[in-house]
């Protein structure tokens, strides 16, 4: 019951806030908060929620898995190699520092204007923060661990599983919970370029044509989305590092 | 050394991609051609005024940033009540895209700094204050108690036993926050036009002046660099002392 | 103490969104700053495109110092990024096309426009906008767009209804245009690639598909109406309410530049290097559109109507005479 009332305390508060400060609004680009809640559900009817919320979200999850897979298995690569990680590492910070809107007219030119491109410039944008936490997670492994499993004879790929992947995954689920943040962000992005469908684009659309309370029930709607997958995010990651965070609190008792 | 190798190698191959005819040289010229464009460029007042805007929409939104986030961090962190209060809002807030705000920026603030500013430290913000949460979770409550059992106050122990033990990760989230600002700074001036190397990008595409586009495209990356490494240094100076509590958070 | 806390906790994201209500109320939203010598300072939104190289002439030639107004132009990128700080008062004025500001009265944003902004030149095969193919394209004419991949900078505004126009008026389909959105300077590219069978460009992207050997198929503003009145400058009910005087000292500034512009081609062409960064040969090259100071109010209604036909409006009917000044 105590939990309830902080989860929804606050946001009650500021939506009631909001409401009340907004009744009433003649201002045309700030409509009252019923208006913006009454457009919402005209807006994303089912029909519509199937027709540009789902491709959105297939790109983003498209996007998102192969950067993850991609980050992943080049940040091992390049943190178990201090060779590598010399040469390429500048490279790396300054793709990582392009802003990615301003790639997209690139990445088109590479990749068409349809679902790939869309797909890529996800990739593009939060392969980074995963593989770059990769390197760090990786780099950061108990050298001890290490040559404990040498002595044992673990080598190759059982090593690398059983060994430098687990220690290094509470800084690889942080890589992947920061990119899914920017996942997001770029999946808007992406559609701001020769799309036609998608939630990007139908808020872009929306303030293009005036349609100001749709435009604002989209953002909510997206403010949902994100709050929505970083629960799940949360819920997976709970499970998969529950050693981790078990030993944390174990260690801070003690 | 190897990392100027690195760089090199992308210069050749962005040089050899449109000379061997893989892809079309007007949509990609070769290094030389983009080099000679920002050579151009270098020697005008209007880049420099553009690295310039870039620059102080990225530092005024990052100090603004840093300053709310770790205040509000330390508050909202060190009181229990709050923290619950307030962690589904955040949770809520933190991921909605600051590109969803544009609207709401040019309402507020047409094309000026301003715009460019709310994305900035509205995406900023959340790099810093969830940095600053994970840091005060991890005081050592031992520490802690020792604190109260000297009877130290309020300030005393947000200034002895929090900050230190912070610290770390609000250098952290700085860092992360710092190169979030800058390709908010670039984004914001690029889909609104606010002055900047964002809208000089924008105007040398809508003009066809493709190799000055990518020249600039080059100068935000390696701004980013500098700005990555500039943070490095100062975090390794500041915390010199802290190295063997150091280390990447798990956020 | 805890209510402080969360007040700014959530200040830089919520009191945002709800202070807008509060600042758009108050944002004052006049006619700029008078300083002591009655000088106005002027904000005008712009997009740096072609089309508003009179606005950027008439101030250097000192048509608005003249009538007391200190210019500043602040770029948008497009006319929904104008509009807003027009109607805020960020702007004082702003430049759109027409389809936009049409779409934006059948919303009942409350903006009028005080003077044309660009036209047409009338003329088939020589306007500053154009429908372009690859030189191999099987598509010959503006019938055989019909069912074609065919980009336009945005959906749903003037370029796709006066495509389909031209569609029309050549005798084609245009229901099963696929239209897709590709940003004016990445269409040159699109089309080479093949990613889509045509492009509607406006220079100087058309100057760059000519280059690289496209071929014309359809002039669409040509094809839409006679003289077609393309773009507006406009400003917000309340300014024009309130300071009717700078409004008009504004749209005398503008049509003096607008009428100077028509008269001096090659003082566009230089001055297009003042705020573009649109080469010099292509600036020799590019066709230039028309600044005629009236607005052509039957081609006006005619966007109306195409919009309307082809459902952009949402169902609702423009009112042209509202917006209109």
């Amino acid at each position: 019951m105590k939990r309830v009332a902080y989860v929804l305390g606050l946001p009650v508060v500021l939506f009631a806030a909001w409401y009340l400060l907004s009744a009433g609004s003649e201002s045309f680009y700030a409509p009252p908060l019923s208006t913006i809640l009454e457009s919402f559900g005209k807006t994303w009817t089912l029909d519509r929620l199937g027709t540009d919320v789902v491709p959105s979200l297939l790109r983003l999850v498209a996007g998102y898995a192969l950067a993850a897979v991609i980050g992943v298995a080049v940040g091992v690569t390049i943190g178990l190699n201090r060779r590598v990680r010399a040469t390429v590492e500048p490279v790396l910070e300054f793709f990582r520092a392009i802003p990615p809107p301003v790639l997209v007219p690139v990445i088109m030119l590479f990749a068409g204007i349809g679902n790939g491109m869309k797909i890529i410039v996800i990739v593009f944008g939060c392969v980074w923060p995963v593989l770059l936490n990769t390197v760090e997670g990786v780099r950061a492994v108990d050298s001890v661990q290490i040559d404990t499993a040498k002595a044992y004879g673990i080598s190759g790929p059982a090593r690398l599983g059983r060994v430098i992947l687990p220690a290094a995954s509470p800084q690889i689920a942080a890589g992947l919970r920061q990119a899914l943040s920017i996942a997001i962000i770029l999946m808007v992005i992406s559609e701001m370029f020769a799309a036609s469908n998608g939630l990007g684009f139908t808020i872009v659309q929306f303030q293009r044509s005036f349609a100001i309370p749709e435009m604002w029930s989209g953002i909510i709607l997206l403010g949902l989305l994100g709050f929505g997958l970083s629960l799940l995010f949360r819920l997976a990651e709970g499970r998969a590092l529950r050693w981790y965070h078990g030993l944390r609190d174990a260690q801070r008792r003690s | 050394m190897r990392g100027l190798t690195g760089l090199a190698g992308l210069l050749v191959l962005v040089e050899l991609l449109p000379r061997l005819g893989l892809v079309n040289d007007a949509y990609l010229p070769p290094t030389s051609r983009i080099a000679a464009a920002l050579g151009d460029e270098l020697v005008t007042a209007e880049f420099w005024q553009a690295v310039g805007d870039t620059l102080m929409g990225w530092a005024i939104g990052l100090v603004i940033a840093v300053a709310a986030g770790v205040v509000v961090g330390i508050a909202v962190g060190a009181v229990p009540v709050l923290r619950a209060a307030t962690a589904s809002t955040i949770e809520f807030l933190r991921p909605i895209p600051s590109v969803a705000l544009i609207p709401l920026a040019v309402l507020l603030y047409g094309t000026d700094l301003g715009s460019t500013l709310l994305l900035v430290v509205y995406a900023a913000f959340w790099q810093v204050l969830v940095q600053v949460l994970y840091g005060v979770a991890d005081v050592d409550p031992i520490a802690d108690e020792t604190a109260r059992s000297f009877r130290f106050g309020t300030w005393a122990r947000v200034r002895h036993v929090l900050w230190p033990t912070a610290l770390p990760y609000v250098f952290t989230g700085v860092r992360l926050a710092a190169s979030v600002a800058l390709v908010l700074a670039v984004t914001a001036e690029l889909v609104i036009g606010a002055p900047g190397l964002g809208k000089s990008i924008a105007v040398a595409q809508t003009s066809g002046a493709v190799p000055l586009m990518y020249a600039l495209i080059a100068v935000t990356g390696l701004l980013g660099v500098a700005i990555n490494l500039a943070a490095r240094a100062f975090e390794r100076r500041t915390l010199a002392w802290h190295q063997s509590v150091r280390g990447e958070v798990p956020a | 103490m805890r209510r402080v806390f969360t007040g700014i906790a959530t200040g830089v994201a919520l009191a945002a969104l709800i202070g807008s209500a509060a600042a758009c109320g108050s944002s004052g939203g006049s006619g700029g700053d008078t300083d002591a010598d009655g000088v106005d300072q002027v904000k005008v939104g712009v997009i740096p495109i072609v089309d508003v190289a009179p606005i950027y002439l008439g101030q250097q030639k000192g048509f608005f110092k003249n009538r007391n107004i200190e210019l500043t132009m602040e770029s948008g990128q497009g006319g929904a990024a104008i509009v807003p700080g027009v109607v805020s008062g960020q702007f004082q004025f702003g430049f759109s096309n027409f389809t936009s500001l049409l779409l934006a009265q059948t919303k009942n944003v409350p903006i009028k426009t005080v003077a044309n902004g660009v036209a047409s030149t009338g003329e088939q095969g020589k306007d500053f906008g154009a429908v372009m193919v690859k030189k191999d394209s099987p598509i010959k004419t503006a019938a055989d767009l019909a069912g074609k991949k065919v980009s336009v900078n945005t959906l749903k505004n003037i370029g796709d209804t006066t495509v389909r126009e031209s569609v029309r008026k050549a005798g084609g389909d245009p229901k099963n245009i696929n239209f897709v959105e590709v940003p004016f300077a990445n269409a040159p590219a699109a089309l080479e690639e093949g990613q889509v069978d045509a492009v509607w460009v406006v220079e100087p992207s058309l100057t760059q598909v000519k280059a690289a050997g496209g071929r014309m198929v359809a002039s669409n503003y040509v094809d839409a109406a006679p003289n077609l009145s393309v773009a507006a400058y406009f400003t917000s009910a309340k300014l024009a309410g309130e300071d009717a005087d700078l409004v008009n000292r504004f749209t005398e500034a503008i049509n003096e530049s607008l009428t100077y512009a028509d008269g001096h081609p090659d003082e566009v062409r230089a001055v297009l290097g003042s705020y573009t960064k649109i080469d010099e040969k292509t600036r020799a090259d590019l066709t230039l559109p028309k600044w005629p100071v009236e607005i052509n109010k039957e081609s006006v209604d005619t966007l109306a109507k195409l919009g309307a036909q082809d459902g952009i409006f949402d169902g609702a009917t423009p009112d042209v005479a509202k917006l209109l000044p």
